[in-house]
């Protein structure tokens, strides 16, 4: 009876490895087959093959890595100016009390508004320049920085803390080792979320304007009815936001190194 | 079988000193007239209630009392980490209004940095005082050796067993050379295996040292075997009733806590709590 059990729960096991397999294969097969059988309009609903095409197409041109870097700089530029206030303002938001009293109910009232919002306001504070695109980057970020790492001051072991007081740490040292190595497991899960929050931004801050990026592609492929493009774009974006998030999982996992 | 460390016939003398106003020794530590309040939801409570006491350079002082009692936040106060409400903690006849590193303390918790080594976590007080990094490594090491946990010098403390992260927890108090050692229940998450072989290390460490030591305990055994003297308090509010001087002969090992001597002396000491202050006794049993 147990045998019977444990051969059955084995040859799922195996079927779901054999699904997962399939699954990315079977989708585009099913998407090939409507797509070219005239059930769906093909110029709207273009077939994989044909974006395929327009993929290698667009890599071949140079355009795709023109784009890609000028996609992967707005963001990671965005990121980093983002994540270092955010954390920064965490850390005395979440420590000093007069500090969090000041500015806390600011950020509360502006981190709900979606950074897409202020693409109107961006446009015309500076235009069409990288400087606009740069900020609703950072603005997307550094709310969710700050959040995560003011929380995670404040969840910090007080025991560290008094530990390091008794051995006569000075303030500056209590800051930025005990009280922010004590927060960073908070740190990085709101470093991970940003990643995301990240791409959302550059969607809005390219569809805003701009002169080169993977959303600026989109958007001229869509105007010029190259579905093909179009889908391909989306592809590339889905591609290089997964490998950022687990990339920067792998290295969240590193980060806390004494774990 | 071991040899005795009491003989049959020596009895213990029990002297209690206490009295409200601090004894006019030569004391490193004064704790005068302190009250320490909190605010609860019900209103505020007093933790501490106008206790006083002076520890004298070189002695080992136990206070015993029930969970709640205020032992630890009479500790506390006595580190700098909790604020008088009323009355003053001086240490060497100047006010404690903060942590300072001439007291060290180790708490129930170990309470190490997890992202530093066993090396780093005790060279960090130095460090921190301003040591050049070589001096202060080479004051860990010493410390590491001290403890037995040279093979573990580069090891994180989460791979460390609850023990040897305590042992460390007090080579990294130690690392400052505090002249004054507070310890909060260092041994209470401890195993009975574990806590035994504990206390027979401080009381080695302690010969070799010679530090000046407060330890809180709710445990009478650990109090009587550790001390030169016992202060017990009470509960809500915490108040010092009995201040006892023991006479064990040392060095001692907690090997004598299964003594017929040592239990004669144990029971003389609970006699004496139970005439003055049965609540805070039979709370303590409870416990027990």
């Amino acid at each position: 009876m147990s045998v019977g059990r444990r051969s059955s729960a084995s040859a799922t096991a195996r079927l779901s490895v054999l699904f997962a397999v399939l699954s990315v294969p079977a989708f585009t097969g099913v998407w090939e087959l409507v797509a070219r059988s005239g059930i769906v309009n093909a110029v709207l609903f273009p077939p994989p093959s044909t974006v395929a095409v327009a993929i290698l197409e667009w890599i071949r041109s140079g355009q795709f890595f023109a784009d890609l870097m000028a996609s992967l700089s707005r963001v990671a530029a965005g990121f980093a100016i983002g994540a270092a206030g955010g954390i920064v303002l965490g850390v005395l938001t979440g420590r000093f009390r007069l500090v969090s009293s000041l500015l806390s109910p600011l950020f509360h009232i502006l981190r709900p508004i979606p950074p897409v919002a202020f693409v109107p306001i961006v446009i015309l504070w500076f235009g069409l320049s990288e400087t606009g695109k740069l900020f609703l980057v950072v603005w997307g970020v550094f709310f969710t920085v700050w959040l995560a790492t003011h929380i995670g001051v404040q969840k910090v072991d007080r025991g560290l803390i008094r530990a390091a007081q008794m051995l006569g740490t000075p303030q500056p040292q209590m800051l930025w080792e005990i009280v922010l190595l004590g927060a960073l497991p908070y740190i990085t899960v709101g470093l991970r979320t940003a990643v995301s929050i990240s791409f959302y931004t550059l969607v809005a801050a390219e569809l805003a304007g701009a002169f080169a990026g993977i959303v600026y592609r989109i958007e001229i492929a869509q105007q010029n009815m190259q579905t093909g493009q179009v889908m391909g774009g989306l592809a590339a974006l889905g591609l290089l936001s997964f490998v950022a998030d687990r990339s920067f999982a792998t290295l969240a996992e590193r980060a806390v190194w004494w774990r | 079988m071991t040899p005795s460390l009491l003989r049959p016939d020596q009895s213990l003398r029990l002297v209690d000193t206490y009295s409200p106003s601090a004894p006019a020794r030569q004391a490193i530590i004064r704790v005068e007239d302190l009250s320490i309040v909190f605010d609860a939801p019900s209103g505020q409570v007093i933790a501490v209630d106008r206790v006083s006491l002076a520890v004298a350079q070189g002695e080992f002082v136990s206070i015993v009392g029930p969970s709640g009692c205020g032992k630890s936040t009479l500790l506390n106060a006595m580190a700098g980490l909790e604020r008088p409400f009323e009355g003053q903690v001086l240490m060497a006849g100047k006010a404690m209004r903060a942590p300072r590193p001439e007291i060290g303390m180790v708490f129930q918790q170990p309470h190490l940095f997890p992202w530093k080594s066993v090396r780093r976590n005790i060279a960090h007080g130095p460090r921190a005082l301003g040591k050049p990094k070589a001096e202060a490594l080479r004051i860990a090491d010493d410390l590491i050796e001290m403890i037995g946990l040279t093979k573990f010098a580069s090891a994180y403390p989460h791979t460390l067993s609850g023990g040897m992260q305590q042992r460390v927890a007090i080579a990294r108090a130690l690392a400052n050379q505090p002249r004054v050692l507070l310890m909060d229940e260092p041994f209470g998450a401890l195993d009975a295996q574990t806590r035994a072989v504990m206390q027979d290390n401080l009381l080695e460490l302690r010969e070799r040292i010679n530090a000046t030591i407060v330890f809180v305990t709710h445990d009478i055994d650990e109090a009587i075997l550790l001390s030169d003297r016992v202060l017990i308090m009470s509960a809500g509010p915490g108040r010092i009733l009995k201040d006892l001087q023991l006479s064990l002969p040392r060095p001692r090992s907690s090997a004598i806590v299964a003594e017929a001597a040592y239990l004669a002396l144990k029971r003389d000491c609970l006699d004496l709590i139970r005439s003055e202050g049965r609540r805070a006794f039979e709370q303590m049993e409870v416990k027990a």
